[in-house]
Order: structure tokens, then C-alpha cells, then sequence
């Protein structure tokens, strides 16, 4: 399903803003995990304004999709969404690693509106997806959703029929090697979790060096298809191909297979001076240039 | 009340299926959000009915703790009540970061019920020490051990209405405790409850301890001295009220546990005392070593003479007690 040039060129403005309060959390901070910040953006943008089905009055609604951020240490990309979207105030960007702010260094599911699971050790999120996910599987066995339907509008209704909510979870690709990661990959794969759709930020970069010097991952699509997942590899910094997918993996709804999304990033992406160093932590010196260069660039 | 009722007869184990099952029996009628979140433990408690009344909250995870514990914790966010069953060096210290990152921060109402303590037929690895120690330091977390088969199931009830993370240690393996509370004993989370008033030195025990404890006070009672018993159900938090209003009447205490004397019930003791109203104390429990296997209650019997955890040992530490108050010159409230 395509879509139009104006829905992307919309998101693109999106992560222009996204971007602007992601300098604004790190001018404030002076430090930062940037590199994982910023290979998220074009993903959360296009989940947040395209995607989930969520309440801007009730961050807490029932039936809001739930977005599981497993790779918590990138949530200042969620932190930068979050005043768009009307869940905190703006002034909040400011108070990013403070006391009592509801921006905490890692998210934080008890201080921040929005945020549906606290991390920070990682390779635990995907299990905690598939423990929602599978939540969604009970609640719906207990109260089955209403499919009485009369024989003409049989098709329409099937088509129509959504889980109750979905779950979004967003993993690191240094965190895959983690093992819990496969142990939830064969738990989804078993109770058929196709409310499930996970994406893999695949900037091929840990903190000390490429992913595939530290602990090899390839073929990570394989790995996941021998868990019985529907697997896709995107470019993550495309928002078509983005915006794209997860329409297709929320059509595929129904098929008893996980998704998982591939999506190939840039750390520290939109800012020069990180991509060409993978930055993954930045601080003092360093990140007084890339924020001044940042500004240039998004304003 | 609950009238001290010594020797009437001895039970099964505290915390065996018998009192988990009657216990489930009732939870299963009051709440319709539990889950079982199995391991590849088979759930002493009502697995059969679950299977026939609602397979769907089966959540079957396999030999993969670490996992378990993290869908534990999103289906409690997702308003469950998911209880959790396995050996401590399982279901706890395999997942012991997932417990703290998943579960605790947020408090998440997920019950894990493990067997932990020394006695045991399976060896060393399934016979955990450190059960205690290992979750007292755990914030957000309440602790649970149960002293004889009506207390497990009245701690069983509580833990289902109290709303937030439990760690249910269960001593599978010990000897048959005594039958120490009728049906009327008042259960309550984190109130110790003093089963003996003495005015020569006080015994808080947990779990099976408790039944050696009591067995104690009678040796202690032919050498003339009276000495009270508390058992600490509770774990984590101490009654703490509790126990310094024993050591203001005795200045002698003894604690006694089923699990290494390190970072357990004695050392949480200790640290009250030790702020509040100084006291002599005998820690009684394992000496900082790992357990051994046991199969026959004569061999049992043998490893609690190996570990001192005897009513012998227990009487022995208490007369050690009462030596050191004199050698402090610790005064007794009147």
C-alpha cells in the first residue's frame, strides 16, 4: 500500500521537530546516549504519527498500542516525542537526567506518561512485549470481541478485525546478544503472537565497535524465521519504506506469525560528526560540536 | 487467640501442595486474573483445574527463567495476578535482574513461589542457602515464609490481597514441621507473631525453624528458664516493633533460619538491635557454606547436627545468649 507524497513529506517535517527537540534534550543535558537516539527517529516518527493507536487525552487508555522500548537507553527519542504529542510538557525536554523529572536517564514506565515498560538491562524488552502480547491473547480468549455479523458484511468484518491492541518493541542490535532475546523469540513463535511486531534498530554498532567484530549477528533475519517469525529488512531511515511495512506487517494480523522488522540505521543519523565516529555516548567537548553542527543543520 | 499448642501433632511440610492447593481452591473463586506462568514446574496447585476452567492462563514458558519471569511481569501490567513456581536458584536467582528490572521497579503484582532451604534429597544446586539473603536486599519486594501448613495457607490468602511483588520461599524440603496455629491465628503480612512470652531470652524463628524452636523452649524449660518464641513470618519487612519489645524484655536473642546466617533473618535482626535496643544475639543457621543431599530423615537428621540447626544447637545458642547479656551487662526491663 503506497502512500501519498503528502503523508511522508508531513512525517518528514515531523522528524525535523523531533530532531530540534532531540538537540534541545542534549543541550540541556550536555550528555547523552546520541548515537541510538538518532538512528530512532525516522522509526518513532512514523509509529507515533502514523501508527499507534493511542488517546492524546489518556496516556493510560486500555486499549492504546503499547510500545515496548527494550533499547531503554535510546529514549530520548520517545522523550522527544512525547510533548508532541501532549502527554508532558515541553518545558520537560529541559529536565532530561534530572531529579523528579519525568524524563529519567533510562525509561521509566513510574515517571513518565507514555512510557509502557521501564528498561535500561538490556535484552529484556521482547519479552516483556510478548508478555503484553500474550496479555492481549488471554483478555481476548476470556471477552471475545463481538464477530456476530450478519452474512453480507461477513468479508468487511473480517478484514476489519484487529487485536484488541498491538504491541510495538523496539530492540537494539547490540542487545541481540542477549540470549532472553531468543528465549522470548520461541515463546512469540509458540503462542503464535501475531499482535506482536518488534523492530530490530540495526545500526551495527555497540560501544566498542561494529556489532559484527563484537558478537557476530548475521543472518539475523534467518535467526528470527527459524523462531517461526514473519521477518522484513527495511532501510530505517525511509519513511516510506517504513510507513510501508508496518501497514503491511498490521494487514498480515491474523497469520499466527510475530513480526519482526529489520530496519538498517545510521548511528547517531542527521548528525555528521557522530555518524562518521558511531557516537554512541556523548558528553563535554564532543558534543558541544555535533550539537552546534545539529543546529545548523535543523534549526 | 491462638493458644500456644505445643506437640499436638506434627503436619506435612509448611507450604506443601496440601496448603497451597486448599488455599488456591478459594483464590481461584475470589480472583479470575490469575495466571500460572509455568517453567516446566509443574504448579503444585490446582494446575488441573486451570487446565479445565481456563487453559488460556496457562502461560507455559519452558526451561527459560529469564524469560519467565519478564512475561510475568507484562501480564501483571496488564492487570493479572501471574504466580510464578520454581526452585529459588530457578525462578529467583536465574532471573534475579530480570525480577528487579521487570517486575520490582514497577511493582508488579507477580507472586513467586520457590523452594529454597537446605534440607533436601536433590543436592547442592536445588538446595539453596541464600534464598533470603539474596531477596532482603531487594527493594519493592515482600518476603514470605510460612512456619506450619495453616500459616501457609492464611500467608498464601494474604499474599493474593496484597497488591505488589511477593517472594513466597517455601521449604519443601525440610522435615514435618508441628502443627503450631489453629484456624483462628491472625495472620497478617509484616507482623511477627509471638507464639511464647519468656522473660530469660527470646527465639525468633522462621519457617521450619520454628518447630525446632519450639522443641528448644522445652529442653530450656528443664534447666529452668523461660524463654519466649517469635515467629517472623514475614521476612521483608521485619516487624521491627516486634523486635524490640523482645529484646527490651530479654536483652538475649536467638535467631533462627533455615538459609546461611549471611544477609538473612539474623542479620536483619541484628541491624535493628543494633539501632534500637541493644541486645545479646545468637545468630542460628547454616556457617557460609553451600547444602549437601539428604534423602532419609536419618540422614536429615544428620545434616541438621552438620549445619547446628537443631533444637540442641537452638537451646545451646540461647544459653550462649543469656552468658553474653551478663558479659555486656545488659539490663532487663522490669
Amino acid at each position: 500500500m503506497a502512500h501519498s507524497p503528502e503523508v511522508i513529506q508531513e512525517l518528514t517535517d515531523k522528524t525535523k521537530i523531533i530532531r530540534q527537540n532531540i538537540l534541545r534534550i542534549f543541550e540541556a543535558s550536555r550528555m547523552g546516549h546520541c548515537g541510538g537516539t538518532m538512528s530512532l527517529v525516522e522509526i518513532v516518527t512514523a509509529l507515533y504519527f502514523h501508527h499507534l493507536k493511542l488517546d492524546p487525552k489518556n496516556y493510560d487508555w486500555p486499549e492504546r498500542d503499547r510500545v515496548v522500548l527494550s533499547k531503554a537507553h535510546a529514549a530520548e527519542a520517545i522523550y522527544a516525542v512525547l510533548p508532541e504529542i501532549g502527554y508532558v510538557p515541553k518545558e520537560a525536554l529541559d529536565k532530561y537526567y534530572c531529579y523528579r523529572s519525568p524524563f529519567q536517564g533510562h525509561a521509566d514506565r513510574w515517571c513518565t506518561p507514555g512510557i509502557d515498560y521501564s528498561g535500561g538491562s538490556l535484552g529484556q524488552g521482547l519479552s516483556f512485549a510478548s508478555g503484553m502480547a500474550q496479555a492481549e491473547k488471554i483478555k481476548t480468549a476470556i471477552n471475545p470481541p463481538d464477530l456476530h455479523v450478519s452474512a453480507g458484511n461477513m468479508l468487511r468484518s473480517i478484514m476489519s478485525f484487529n487485536p484488541l491492541y498491538r504491541v510495538f518493541c523496539i530492540v537494539g542490535d547490540g542487545e541481540l546478544h542477549e540470549g532472553q532475546n531468543w528465549e522470548a523469540a520461541m515463546f512469540a513463535g509458540k503462542y503464535k503472537l501475531d499482535n506482536l511486531i518488534c523492530i530490530v534498530d540495526y545500526n551495527k554498532y555497540c560501544i566498542s565497535g561494529p556489532v559484527e567484530q563484537i558478537m557476530p549477528l548475521s543472518p539475523l533475519d534467518e535467526k528470527f524465521k527459524a523462531f517461526g517469525w514473519w521477518v522484513k529488512e527495511i532501510d530505517g531511515h525511509n519513511l516510506t519504506e517504513i510507513v510501508d511495512t508496518l501497514d503491511l506487517a498490521n494487514n498480515l494480523y491474523g497469520d499466527g506469525k510475530p513480526k519482526c522488522i529489520i530496519a538498517h540505521t545510521v548511528k547517531g543519523y542527521g548528525i555528521p560528526v557522530w555518524e562518521k565516529v558511531h557516537m554512541h555516548y556523548g558528553r563535554a567537548e564532543g558534543i558541544t560540536i555535533a550539537l552546534k553542527e545539529g543546529r545548523e543543520i535543523y534549526g | 487467640m491462638v493458644k500456644f499448642n505445643k506437640y499436638v501433632q506434627i503436619g506435612p511440610p509448611a507450604g506443601t501442595p496440601a496448603a497451597t492447593q486448599a488455599a488456591m481452591d478459594k483464590l481461584v473463586q475470589k480472583y479470575n486474573n490469575i495466571v500460572l506462568v509455568l517453567e516446566d514446574m509443574a504448579m503444585p496447585f490446582e494446575l488441573d483445574w486451570f487446565k479445565k476452567n481456563a487453559p488460556e492462563r496457562i502461560v507455559e514458558c519452558g526451561v527459560a527463567e529469564a524469560n519467565a519471569a519478564v512475561i510475568a511481569g507484562a501480564l501483571a501490567a496488564e492487570g493479572f495476578m501471574p504466580f510464578v513456581f520454581g526452585f529459588t536458584f530457578s525462578a529467583i536467582e536465574r532471573a534475579y535482574n530480570q525480577i528487579r528490572q521487570s517486575i520490582l521497579i514497577d511493582r508488579f503484582n507477580v507472586k513467586l513461589m520457590a523452594r529454597d532451604g537446605v534440607w533436601g534429597d536433590l543436592g547442592v544446586s536445588h538446595d539453596i542457602v541464600e534464598g533470603i539473603g539474596c531477596t532482603r536486599v531487594l527493594p519493592n519486594l515482600v518476603i514470605l515464609n510460612a512456619a506450619d501448613v495453616v500459616e501457609a495457607e492464611k500467608a498464601f490468602l494474604a499474599m493474593a490481597d496484597y497488591i505488589g511483588p511477593v517472594y513466597f520461599r517455601m521449604e519443601y524440603s525440610a522435615p514435618n514441621p508441628m502443627r503450631i496455629f489453629t484456624n483462628d491465628y491472625p495472620f497478617e503480612i509484616g507482623k511477627a507473631y509471638t507464639i511464647k512470652d519468656g522473660k530469660d531470652a527470646t527465639i525468633i524463628a522462621t519457617g521450619y525453624l520454628v518447630t525446632e524452636a519450639i522443641k528448644a523452649i522445652d529442653i530450656l524449660e528443664k534447666d529452668g528458664l523461660d524463654v519466649g518464641i517469635i515467629d517472623m513470618s514475614t521476612l521483608k519487612p521485619l516487624d521491627e516493633e516486634a523486635i524490640i519489645k523482645a529484646a527490651e524484655q530479654t536483652r538475649a536473642i536467638v535467631t533462627a533460619e533455615n538459609g546461611t546466617i549471611i544477609g538473612g533473618l539474623g542479620e536483619g535482626v541484628a541491624a535493628i538491635l543494633a539501632e534500637n535496643a541493644p541486645a545479646a544475639l545468637v545468630r542460628v543457621g547454616v556457617e557460609d557454606e553451600f547444602a549437601q543431599s539428604a534423602r532419609l530423615t536419618s540422614e536429615k537428621d544428620e545434616l541438621k547436627d552438620l549445619f547446628g540447626l537443631g533444637a540442641q544447637d537452638i537451646a545451646i545458642s540461647v544459653k550462649e545468649a543469656i552468658a553474653k547479656r551478663e558479659k555486656f551487662k545488659l539490663t532487663r526491663k522490669k
